[in-house]
């Protein structure tokens, strides 16, 4: 076998043994349902009776559910990191770097099953949606660039988690760096409200933060249907994703050393 | 020129820059021998398998493992090598088959060979019945089991055990024993232990190494190491009034003589014991009951050491997060 090909089984591999053990047990993925649920159901319902957050002619529900849907895959990658903490305390960790896999696919593998586990809200999400009679653009290509998105962003926001778990290495440190990143990352981006309403200030933050574009292109693709954004979302996404994949393949031996 | 299984050359591992942790030591192991670097916990046991196993990055020094050069090959190390970790490194929310079929994904093992390889594995560990549970159902025994079933999934040249028997019972300990010998006698593969446990180095290794405080302290065959430490000693019990004033040379040396009671210390006992039965007879005294204590590794320990290697808390920290890691789970 080529090393390429090797680097390539191996990713699968990692992914298919985090799919197994959700086949084991789901109970996690349906738990993590309740807060995005709430989001479109009492937060998106209630707000919808204000016009100023309804912007071009869309409802408020419409608006917030492409930033629920980025929201709630944010909110399962960006504590991916304490699920390779608690292996490590185990010594699964070691055990799996001590195999000929190379190190970089071990992170893609783990950043992948961040991504199905976010296809799965997704499509929940999704649901939810059409439920509650939300008008999205049900278009097959649409939604597969969705889910193709959601994919890539989980694994951006997971890599980045097990980044940040290689140099804190511990479950409570990654717990608080993940509370204190979520809610500026979420409220510093375009999911629950126009960048037009934000104070200036706050705007240029916005346009920093990886989230607003993931936001923006499924916007697009699930509402607007203006493409003109999304070259530069889906580069911004690309580039963040390799950045922090890579990075995190290097300092993942941190938490073994 | 012969490949050894495993040389060493130097090796020196500091942390944090200035904690050091195993000090320029330099040992090889034979292939097909069972090695074992014993040692109080602390002592740099782990970090020197995590060196040769290509985990940490060493400060200094030179290893090869079958004469390839674990700091420029890491990967084709690992390819040849099986590592059981000391924590628990089986996934618990898999079965025990998923874990093996995992494992040989990520060793590359073709797919043909997979599934015999596989069903091997856990036949030979014993598993075969409970390979389709999850193993936060199995024993501690049985978890450790499937560990070392999972390094063997890629039949490797060269075995590394961190404390293989750490937390099991006696029985579950025996067990693995007999496991780890069967291993070698069937495969020839070179195994590599690291232990704190005196009995199980005594019973598994054809030749150990005591580290301490990061340096190797001394090697050799347990026979070898525990003649270092002086002869057998051999106890006697006599009429009181009797008196013994010397033995032949070949018999031992009498070192004390009280009351009835005599020490002798000698090289061989086994063989003294019937010459000096013989010997008393002769002089007719009545032998009331003769014991003989040979020297063990602890007392090589010891020697060595200037401490008893008795379990300390750390290991008994492991043990129970081993064991309350498993009521976790359930």
């Amino acid at each position: 076998m080529t090393s390429m090909k090797r680097s390539i089984s191996s990713a699968f591999t990692i992914a298919e043994m985090e799919a197994r053990k959700i086949r084991h047990d789901s109970t996690e993925l349906w738990t993590r349902l309740v807060q995005p649920a709430l989001w479109l159901l009492v937060f998106g319902e209630v707000l919808n009776h204000i016009k100023d957050l309804s912007p071009n002619g869309f409802s408020y529900l419409q608006f917030i559910t492409p930033g629920v849907l980025a929201q709630s895959v944010l909110f399962v990658s960006i504590f991916y990191g304490i699920t390779v903490v608690w292996e490590r305390d185990v010594g699964l960790l070691t055990k799996l770097l001590s195999t000929p896999s190379p190190r970089m696919s071990i992170i893609i593998g783990k950043s992948l099953a961040a991504g199905v586990r976010g296809l799965f809200q997704a499509i929940m999400i999704f649901s939810l949606a059409l439920i509650i009679g939300v008008n999205l653009r049900f278009d097959i290509l649409d939604i597969a660039g969705v889910l193709i998105v959601i994919v890539l962003f989980a694994m951006c926001f997971s890599s980045l988690s097990m980044l940040l778990a290689s140099f804190l290495k511990t479950r409570d440190k990654m717990m608080g760096i993940g509370q204190a990143l979520t809610m500026p990352l979420f409220f510093a981006s375009n999911a629950i409200y126009p960048v037009s309403l934000m104070p200036t200030w706050l705007q240029y933050i916005s346009l920093c933060n990886p989230l607003s574009y993931v936001v923006d292109a499924i916007r697009a693709m699930l509402l607007t249907g203006n493409y003109a954004n999304l070259p530069i979302d889906i580069t911004v996404l690309m580039f963040s994703t390799v950045l922090f994949i890579s990075l995190a393949s290097i300092s993942i031996k941190r938490l073994v050393d | 020129m012969i490949v050894r299984a495993v040389e060493v050359e130097g090796l020196t591992k500091i942390y944090r820059s200035y904690i050091k942790s195993v000090d320029a030591i330099r040992f090889s192991v034979e292939e097909g021998e069972i090695f074992g670097l014993l040692g109080p916990n602390g002592a740099g046991k782990t970090t020197t398998i995590k060196m040769i196993t290509t985990l940490t990055r060493p400060t200094a020094g030179a290893i090869s493992v079958f004469g390839i050069d674990c700091l420029k090959y890491p990967e084709t190390v690992r390819m040849m090598m099986g590592y059981v970790p000391q924590a628990v490194s089986v996934d618990v929310d898999l079965t025990g088959y998923e874990n093996l079929l995992i494992f040989s994904k990520l060793f590359f093992v073709n797919k043909e060979a997979r599934e015999t390889r596989i069903s091997n594995a856990l036949d030979y560990m014993g598993l075969t019945d409970r390979a389709h549970d999850l193993v936060k159902q199995y024993s501690g025994g049985m978890m450790r089991r499937l560990e070392i079933a999972q390094a063997i999934v890629n039949r490797p040249r060269m075995l590394f055990l961190d404390e293989p028997t750490i937390g099991l019972d006696p029985a579950s300990r025996r067990h693995v024993w007999e496991h780890i010998k069967q291993l070698r006698k069937e495969f020839g593969t070179t195994i590599f232990i690291t232990t704190h446990d005196m009995n199980e180095a005594d019973e598994l290794c054809d030749r150990i190494a005591i580290m301490d405080s990061g340096r190797i302290a001394v090697s050799g065959t347990p026979a070898e190491l525990k003649r270092t430490v002086g002869g057998e000693v051999i106890t006697l019990k006599i009429p009181s009034q009797t008196q013994v004033e010397s033995l032949p040379e070949e018999m031992g040396r009498i070192t004390s003589n009280a009351q009835g009671s005599m020490t002798i210390s000698t090289e061989k006992g086994d063989e003294a014991i019937p010459k000096i039965l013989q010997y008393l007879k002769k002089m007719e005294i009545d032998v009331e009951s003769i014991s003989l204590s040979k020297p063990t590794l602890d007392d090589v320990f010891m020697k060595y050491t200037k401490q008893r290697i008795s379990e300390t808390e750390d290991h008994r920290k492991v043990r129970s997060e081993r064991r309350s890691f498993m009521r976790r789970t359930r």
